[in-house]
């Protein structure tokens, strides 16, 4: 060894204090308090970091699901029928399809979900429109960042084969997490191949009984948030054994309470999981983190 | 786009801490003031985050930050010790020369601000010449004379040395 990597050894070997990551998330928070309460706020930056997406953001959609079935007969020999679950209600690919722009590829599978009963308070109409909006909007504003990229590593001084070789993917797609003759429970994803930064996801639970989006309360009962918290709070120590990264405690932005923003679904044993984001109680190694809670 | 660049860069931020502290500690040499830096950089770098208008800079441009939070802190420093005098107390005169250490690590931090930063920055953070000069705002020749200089005041043998 050279007295250089030496030298290196002595430097990666400085002590790192504890209170490190609690000082820099202690200065975030601040700075977005300052932000927040200083009236600012037409920057975005507020206290809710994690993007989330609301309901009611379909409102300027007007293409509904059983009219996309019958208008585009391409896409409707592209729709790949899943089970219909407890006769009830099932989910399906409404719209597929893949793209190429540029070295750019595409891929879109838009889900719809479909009651067989009729009684829905067009609760059907209103997630599969928001899908569909959530889905195109994505790809859309994916496809843009994925442009800016290229531009930046051109003028940065990369050439368009060396961009060929990034192979930008861009991927909609949709996972079902449970469906028996109670619930469905379904997620949509968005993800680039290039940044886990833009993922993005949101997750619909339905109660086919009363045709109703499910909430934790509805599944844990009144005292679903201490319930919920008590089930997290036991698992957090193991959890972070086994990924073997310690979570932020609650004075570093850590774990502290669900609210009902908290994103859950349903497992098939009709217990809810409820989902963290990356970030959001653990560092981004930890990925986003799931607890089930047992009812 | 705004809110998913400062989502990226708290990200980066949270993620590359310890780097971020190991550089600072290297000049301040003890854990209050290197958090003290810390701090101050990652304030810094929020409160002016809408001038990162490329995402894929932000290792060049929060770097810089550092830096120039690290180089304040120094100078800050010294000023101190010298506004001291005014007070009519004595505080004896202290050339800092170069002395030869056992330890190369000691040994660089007693060269020119300019100089460590470039050592540090190349052989501790493993940074390419081109990433240093954005930081330190030289010109690839300074960098590239200062890293030589630097070395052969530390009689490091170039060839030794991955350069």
């Amino acid at each position: 060894m050279n007295q250089m990597d030496h030298a290196k050894k002595r430097y990666d070997d400085t002590p790192i204090p504890e209170e490190l990551n609690g000082r820099l998330l202690g200065a975030i928070e601040q700075f977005e308090g300052k932000k927040a309460a200083s009236g600012q706020n037409n920057t975005g930056i507020g206290k809710r970091r994690y993007y989330k997406w609301g309901l009611g953001t379909a409102a300027a959609f007007f293409l509904t699901f059983t009219a996309a079935l019958n208008i585009n007969t391409a896409f409707a020999e592209e729709v790949h029928q899943l089970p219909v679950v407890g006769a009830i209600a099932r989910i399906l690919t409404v719209s597929s399809y893949k793209k190429t722009v540029g070295d750019e590829k595409v891929s879109v599978e838009v889900p719809g979900v479909e009651f067989i009963q009729n009684d829905t308070h067009g609760l059907s109409k209103q997630i599969n429109e928001e899908i569909q909006e959530i889905c195109s909007r994505y790809a859309d504003e994916s496809l843009e960042r994925a442009q800016d990229y290229k531009q930046a590593f051109l003028d940065t001084g990369g050439t368009e084969a060396e961009w060929a070789e990034h192979k930008i993917e861009i991927k909609v797609w949709y996972e079902i997490k449970a469906q028996s003759d109670d619930y469905l429970s379904f997620v949509v994803r968005g993800t680039e191949s290039w940044t886990s930064a833009y993922s993005q996801e949101k997750y619909y639970n339905i109660d086919l009984k009363s045709g109703k989006l499910l909430s934790l309360g509805d599944v844990l009962g009144e005292d679903y948030i201490n319930k919920a918290n008590d089930g997290i709070n036991s698992q957090i120590e193991e959890k972070s054994k086994e990924i073997g990264i310690p979570f932020f405690t609650p004075e570093e932005g850590g774990f502290e309470s669900i609210s009902d923003e908290t994103k859950f679904y349903m497992k098939d044993n009709g217990n809810p999981v409820i989902v963290f984001d990356k970030y959001e109680i653990a560092p981004g190694a930890a990925g986003a983190v799931e607890f089930e809670i047992k009812r | 786009m705004r809110q998913e660049n400062y989502d990226k860069m708290t990200g980066y931020i949270i993620e590359n801490q310890k780097k971020f502290y190991r550089l600072a500690f290297s000049y301040a040499q003890n854990q209050e003031d290197a958090l003290d830096i810390v701090q101050n950089a990652v304030l810094k770098a929020l409160d002016h985050y809408e001038s990162l208008k490329n995402y894929d800079a932000i290792k060049t441009w929060f770097y810089r930050i550092l830096v120039n939070e690290s180089i304040y802190f120094l100078k800050k420093n010294k000023k101190e010790i010298a506004s001291g005098e005014e007070l009519g107390l004595e505080i004896p005169y202290y050339e800092q020369g170069f002395e030869p250490s056992d330890d190369l690590y000691d040994e660089i931090n007693q060269l020119d601000i300019e100089i460590q930063n470039i050592i540090k920055l190349r052989f501790f953070e493993e940074m390419s010449l081109k990433e240093i000069a954005e930081i330190t705002g030289d010109n690839l020749n300074t960098v590239k004379a200062r890293l030589y200089r630097g070395l052969k005041m530390l009689k490091q043998n170039i060839q030794e040395v991955n350069l």
